[in-house]
């Protein structure tokens, strides 16, 4: 193989500690985006208040 | 059961039966051809499908089923798979009690080959895991996925094919250790036919999933389904990577795993610490953001907490399973990464705590009288407990310490007694009145003396475990002033004697719960309901009733 | 009608692709550079495989879950090296498919087991621990020595083992049953056995009874042997980089 040991855990460890960084920044701004906000309360609530049949 | 389906339906049913008994013969000519234990395994295929073959036959000619069914739920599957679950708990808590018995007095056995130490304990940890937590997983997803999506399943036949067939998969697993067929891959035992089998299995539960999903009413995607997804897909590619394996002969069990030494060990890591997260955190997770705000009739504190937990979990887990090899001959680098996401974990695993126990902000007065709710937030704390103690533990100078000792043994119960089995039994404390359409459970007084036998279980097993393992973790390495070792290895292990008898009695009152819970569950069932047949899909609004 | 259908439909796969590359993604980067591996790993090619006698050992080792209580990994921590020995190598496990490297320790380690003790003690060991040692925990494996082992078949189980990287060769594979049972038969014709595994093969009936190959014999042959395929980890380190 080309690709030598010592270079694959370099990109490793260097790839990884940024993916985990975007990863993070895109988790919490798809989360705490505001337009994102009604649509979410509305998910919580409408588990509890219940529709008694399936629609189809 | 059967005269749900339409005829199509059954004769899927009976087409699919057909092929795999004929696989079974199969299996048992070529196993028996080579005097291989195959042989018994192809015979238990073939009587299994033939059993189930049988029931369908047995009301195949039954008059097919109303259109009326299509305005409601389909639950016969998720009914079916809670009685399994709970009859798969009581046999691998029997089992697990067993072997812990075993490890105080170790003669209490017959002397025969498949009542061994080493063949009963996998099939405890297969039974507890795949066969109580997957069929309570499989059988609460098919509710939960329903009535987020608000639609029906799409039909009739996939469903009832992912829980017979999961459940043929256990028993291949289980009647498989006794036999001594078995990978050695802790909790990846069962040998590459099996594991074939699942994969068939699991495709078809994906895509009804999938479809399910499709046919759902809102745009947005509840979150406890994102839950029960990465629990699917994740576990899947887990499955798939782990058991690559050639077999020695196709007409034989055995098999030897594609990998080897450290290449081997840190796959099986890989997989066996994400079978924790993804197998018994994700799916369970999924148990929690649905039953719980439904029992304690308040929306889940923060749906933006579950999302980041969500990816959290997703993301953290998988660099995490090289802590189980510190200090071995596994690369330091790996060690490293492993260690530090461990620790990140620590964030997203509370903040999945939090966010269920601060739900219940408010309710705490149902949490006092109702023991269904009390049973999910025990849940939730012995998963926050049991979480910082695994970030704790995959410090490398702690690790040097726990690991090989007990004290793994205590953590791990702390996850799947504490965390996965009281979550599950609340969730199915809450579903079954809703599923069989009865006001409330046949007994809320047993559900209480469940909850603290459970509890009291758990809290023994827990500490005697935290004890023996930190006391032989310190023997092991324990100078004396001339320089050498003080305890021999033998020293160490009769000092843990009195721990195990302790963990045992802890392990036996959690198996009595589990058989409590199972009368409890069955008399539900048995008594006629007294609700007009007409009131809707939950009976009433979560009305509580107080314990006495 | 359909075109709403299809926009939900592939959101939820949206989802489910996103979870299985999120997830994928740490497992790849952590054990992709592992099969680079051997550019840093200590290399040993003296190393010797498992004579047929010593797999079929070791597959009853773990068909009786053996590894569920005992480790065959010395750490590199003081007290294990000197509790158990020099502390293990990757090198030593090449060829362990899959490895045994274990997770617990109710009984003592045994990745230096061989040799340590007599057939006999192992023999009377494995039939009634507490014969041996009184406090003993361990299950008896009684049933050993009555049970026949079956050599037919390991022809297969060499020739998969080649498949997926071990060095067997095809005289190996050819005479696996064979050499099986003349390991434990000191009596007779071990020549070819020796040529093909090494003068160090250890050729003895392991259980005591010459009449027979039990499954006995094949299992105090793998524990003996274990520790002793390569001793490279008995040799000085290599200077540092």
């Amino acid at each position: 193989m080309d690709i030598g040991h010592y270079t694959l855990v370099g990109f490793a460890k260097s790839f990884g500690l940024f993916y985990l960084l975007a990863l993070a920044a895109a988790a919490l701004l798809y989360a705490c985006w505001p337009a994102n906000r009604t649509r979410f309360d509305k998910a919580a609530r409408d588990i509890i208040e219940d529709e008694d049949k399936p629609w189809r | 059961m059967v005269s749900g389906l339409t005829v199509s339906e059954r004769q899927w049913s009976m087409a699919i039966l057909v092929i795999v008994a004929f696989v079974g013969l199969a299996m048992a000519a070529a196993g028996a051809n080579r005097a291989d234990p195959m042989q018994a395994h192809g015979f238990i295929v073939l009587l299994f499908s033939l059993a189930v073959f049988c029931f369908v036959l047995r009301d195949y000619y039954q008059p097919e089923p109303a259109a009326a069914r299509l305005a409601s739920y389909y639950d016969d599957p998720s009914k079916a798979g809670i009685v399994v679950a709970m009859l798969w708990a009581v046999f691998g808590m029997f089992i697990g009690d067993w072997v812990a018995w075993l490890l105080a007095f170790p003669d209490l056995t017959f002397d025969a080959a498949w009542s061994s130490f080493g063949r009963l304990r996998p099939a405890h940890t297969t039974g507890v895991i795949f066969g109580f937590g997957g069929n309570a997983l499989i059988a609460t997803s098919f509710h939960v996925m329903q009535r987020t999506s608000r639609a029906r399943l799409p039909d009739q036949f996939s469903p009832w094919f992912v829980l017979v067939g999961y459940n043929l998969f256990c028993l291949l697993a289980i009647s498989g250790y006794f036999l001594g067929i078995t990978q050695s891959k802790e909790y990846a035992e069962p040998e590459w036919y099996a594991d074939i089998w699942l994969v068939i299995v699991w495709v078809v539960y994906l895509v009804l999933y999938l479809r399910t999903l499709a046919r759902r009413k809102e745009p947005h995607i509840y979150v406890a389904n994102w839950y029960y997804l990465a629990f699917i897909l994740v576990v899947a590619i887990l499955h798939v990577v782990n058991n690559l394996a050639v077999p020695a002969s196709f007409a034989g069990a055995k098999s030897y795993s594609l990998f080897s030494g450290v290449q081997d060990a840190m796959t099986q890591w890989w997989y066996g610490h994400n079978a924790v997260a993804f197998f018994l955190t994700a799916g369970f997770l999924g148990m929690l953001y649905y039953y719980l705000p439904k029992r304690a009739g308040r929306p889940i504190y923060s749906y933006r907490m579950s999302i980041i937990g969500f990816w959290g979990i997703t993301f953290f887990y998988m660099w995490a399973g090289s802590h189980h090899l510190h200090y071995t001959a596994l690369p330091q680098w790996v060690q490293t990464l492993g260690m530090t996401f461990s620790v990140m974990l620590l964030v997203p695993s509370w903040i999945a705590a939090a966010n269920a126990l601060l739900t219940l902000n408010g309710a705490w007065d149902k949490v006092r009288d109702d023991a269904t709710l009390r049973f999910m937030m025990m849940a939730a704390v012995f998963y926050g407990l049991s979480t910082f103690e695994g970030s704790f533990m995959a410090i490398r100078s702690v690790n040097a310490l726990s690991h090989y000792t007990d004290w793994t043994i205590g953590h791990v119960h702390a996850g799947a007694m504490g965390w996965v089995a009281l979550i599950t039994f609340g969730s199915i404390y809450a579903v079954v009145p809703w599923l069989w359409k009865r006001e409330r459970m046949y007994s809320p007084v047993l559900v209480e003396v469940h909850f603290w036998l459970a509890l009291a279980g758990t809290l023994i097993y827990v500490f005697a475990m935290w004890n023996s393992g930190i006391i032989q973790g310190l023997m092991w390495r324990t100078y004396n002033d001339s320089g050498t070792l003080t305890y021999s290895f033998l020293d160490t292990m009769v000092a843990m004697h009195p721990y195990y008898v302790a963990r045992a009695i802890g392990g036996l009152l959690f198996l009595l719960g589990a058989i409590v819970g199972c009368y409890n569950i069955w008399m539900t069932i048995r008594r006629p309901s007294e609700l007009p047949a007409a009131s809707g899909d939950i009976p009433l609004p979560v009305n509580l009733q107080p314990a006495e | 009608m359909f075109g709403t259908h299809y926009r939900i439909e592939r959101k939820s796969i949206a989802l489910a692709v996103t979870i299985m590359i999120v997830a994928s993604i740490g497992g790849l980067i952590e054990i992709a550079p592992l099969f680079t591996i051997d550019d840093t790993v200590e290399s040993d090619p003296s190393m010797r495989v498992y004579t047929p006698l010593e797999l079929a050992g070791r597959n009853i080792y773990m068909r009786e879950g053996c590894y569920a209580c005992h480790s065959q990994m010395v750490r590199t921590l003081q007290d294990e090296v000197e509790r158990y020995g020099p502390y293990s190598l990757a090198v030593e496990s090449k060829y362990d498919h899959p490895m045994l490297w274990g997770s617990k320790r109710t009984g003592p380690d045994l990745a230096r087991l061989g040799g340590k003790y007599s057939d006999q003690w192992h023999t009377a060991h494995l039939k009634n621990p507490r014969d041996v040692v009184p406090q003993s925990i361990m299950p008896r494996y009684k049933w050993l020595s009555e049970s026949q082992l079956q050599t037919k078949h390991l022809g297969d189980d060499l020739r998969a083992l080649r498949a997926v990287g071990v060095p067997y060769t095809d005289a190996m594979i050819e005479n696996a049953s064979d050499d099986a049972v003349a390991q434990a038969s000191p009596d007779d014709d071990t020549a070819g056995l020796t040529k093909r595994y090494g003068d160090a093969t250890q050729i003895r009936s392991f259980d005591g009874d010459k009449a027979t190959v039990s499954e006995m014999d094949a299992l105090v042959a793998y524990l003996q042997i274990l520790g002793k395929l390569s001793d490279a980890a008995h040799q000085p380190p290599p200077p540092k980089e």
